[in-house]
């Protein structure tokens, strides 16, 4: 079994939340299957057999010729948050880590992506955890993440559609968070495709940096 | 045998349920129903499965085609709450409906699990009521966590009843009622897709573990419900699971 210290309870991450990819999706969104924008975050879960640590090898999933991945921001929460605005969210967070999300190429957002999202071991978070008051403000931060030593993608969280306390705010006003559970607040819109051994390492500078290497 | 979880005075207890609906601990002791409170019977809640539109009748219900291939979507165990408790109604909405579905709960860890297999790694059932709030409704990654995801909209239980107790799965009849009156009703014979199948394709996905809960689906039948029904969800052979209905401002008190 996956399992990782970081991660006690829930993993949520938000998709469609680079405000670039939704500007760029607008006529898409008016057409079927959508119909219409969202209005909301748009939330997946990661499940407990995709939690796994820096340094994991990821596994290739059998009989599946593409993968992509993409690098969040992870969001440590702290304590039970229940109903908060987004002006005390913070006040919630216990520290701030780095996510990976391994997954199959998806090709539309109408339906939950159980078959790409939840491969086992698809999901690491860390390496460390950085305390929440060592970050005077997320929205500063920038996750970049690299391919075998190349640039492959930058995402500053000022680019996030919804901040980091608005999104706490929002998602705990659908689910209580506890202690443990961690919040992946957005990724850069065009996923990164990879190939079999392939290294990915992101990084957000001073605040933390996580290493993984997909299977031969 | 069927394994329940309650809390009495404080404290988390592993109770058996007996035919004549005695609660008793494994030394023979026991409870008095009043004095407990009903917990969801899993005690470590793995990944909660549930299908979408696996009965057919329910699919045209829906407005849609009955789907080729399992629709499935996952939910927070912040979800999950006992027979007998409260699940709110939030304020701005103008349809929330139950759903009655029988849970087969995993009880051994497995991947790429062959369908004559499948049973192998079912350890029982349980009945959940998967409530659906429609107003919420987006076509991302839908039904969305803000539909399906909610603190308090999985009631699930009274206990979980060991498989070999229940025997065959195929053909159960399931009941909703709503303050007495019988307002939905059908048989797992009309499930699309049956339990060792979802095993197979589940673990063909990703390995399978013990407290994973898979929620198949429910038959036609939808009805708004309102604070202050009670909704009784029964599967045959399996339980009868109650849930009070509360308003969003009563459930969450000083959080509100």
């Amino acid at each position: 079994m996956n399992s990782n210290p970081i991660v006690k309870g829930k993993l949520v991450c938000v998709a469609l939340n680079d405000a670039q990819q939704l500007a760029a999706m607008q006529a898409e969104f008016s057409q079927a299957p959508y119909k219409a924008a969202p209005t909301q975050p748009v939330l997946y879960f990661k499940p407990h057999n995709t939690w796994n640590t820096d340094g994991a090898v990821i596994e290739w999933p059998a009989g599946e010729a593409a993968m992509v991945v993409g690098a969040s921001l992870a969001v440590v929460m702290g304590q039970e948050c229940c109903r908060v605005s987004a002006d005390e969210a913070l006040n919630f967070v216990g520290g701030y880590t780095l996510l990976h999300d391994f997954s199959l190429p998806e090709q539309s957002y109408y339906r939950p992506d159980i078959k790409g999202k939840c491969l086992d071991g698809s999901a690491p978070v860390g390496a460390a955890v950085v305390a929440a008051d060592q970050v005077a403000d997320p929205a500063a931060l920038t996750v970049v993440t690299q391919v075998n030593g190349e640039t492959v993608s930058e995402l500053p969280m000022s680019q996030l559609e919804r901040s980091v306390p608005e999104l706490i705010s929002i998602v705990s006003r659908i689910m209580t968070l506890q202690a443990g559970d961690v919040l992946a607040v957005g990724f850069r819109g065009e996923r990164t495709a990879v190939q079999r051994s392939d290294r990915v390492t992101s990084a957000i500078a001073g605040v933390a940096e996580l290493n993984n290497q997909l299977a031969d | 045998m069927k394994h329940a979880r309650v809390l009495h005075n404080g404290v988390e207890l592993d109770i058996t349920v007996d035919d004549a609906n005695r609660l008793l601990l494994a030394d023979g002791t026991e409870l008095n129903e009043a004095e407990v409170t009903w917990l969801c019977p899993v005690k470590q809640p793995g990944t909660i499965f549930a299908l979408g539109l696996n009965y057919a009748d329910h699919a045209s219900e829906l407005a849609f085609e009955p789907p080729t291939e399992p629709l499935v979507f996952l939910k927070g165990a912040n979800t999950l709450t006992g027979h007998k408790q409260p699940s709110y109604r939030p304020d701005d909405i103008e349809f929330q409906h139950y759903e009655c579905e029988l849970v087969a709960v995993i009880g051994k860890a497995g991947k790429n699990i062959a369908r004559e297999d499948a049973m192998d790694y079912i350890a029982g059932y349980t009945v959940c009521n998967d409530f659906a709030i429609r107003d919420y409704l987006e076509n991302y990654y839908r039904p969305n966590l803000r539909v399906k995801s909610r603190d308090s909209l999985c009631p699930i239980g009274p206990w979980l009843i060991d498989k070999d107790d229940v025997g065959d799965i195929s053909n159960l009849k399931l009941t909703t009622r709503v303050n007495g009156e019988l307002t939905q009703e059908g048989s797992t014979a009309d499930m699309i897709f049956d339990v060792p199948f979802l095993v197979e394709y589940l673990s063909k996905i990703m390995t399978l573990q013990p407290g994973d809960m898979i929620a198949t689906g429910t038959p036609k039948g939808l009805k708004d419900m309102q604070p202050g029904d009670v909704v009784v969800c029964e599967i045959e052979k399996v339980g009868a699971l109650e849930t009070h209905i509360v308003s969003e401002q009563h459930f969450y008190g000083d959080k509100y």
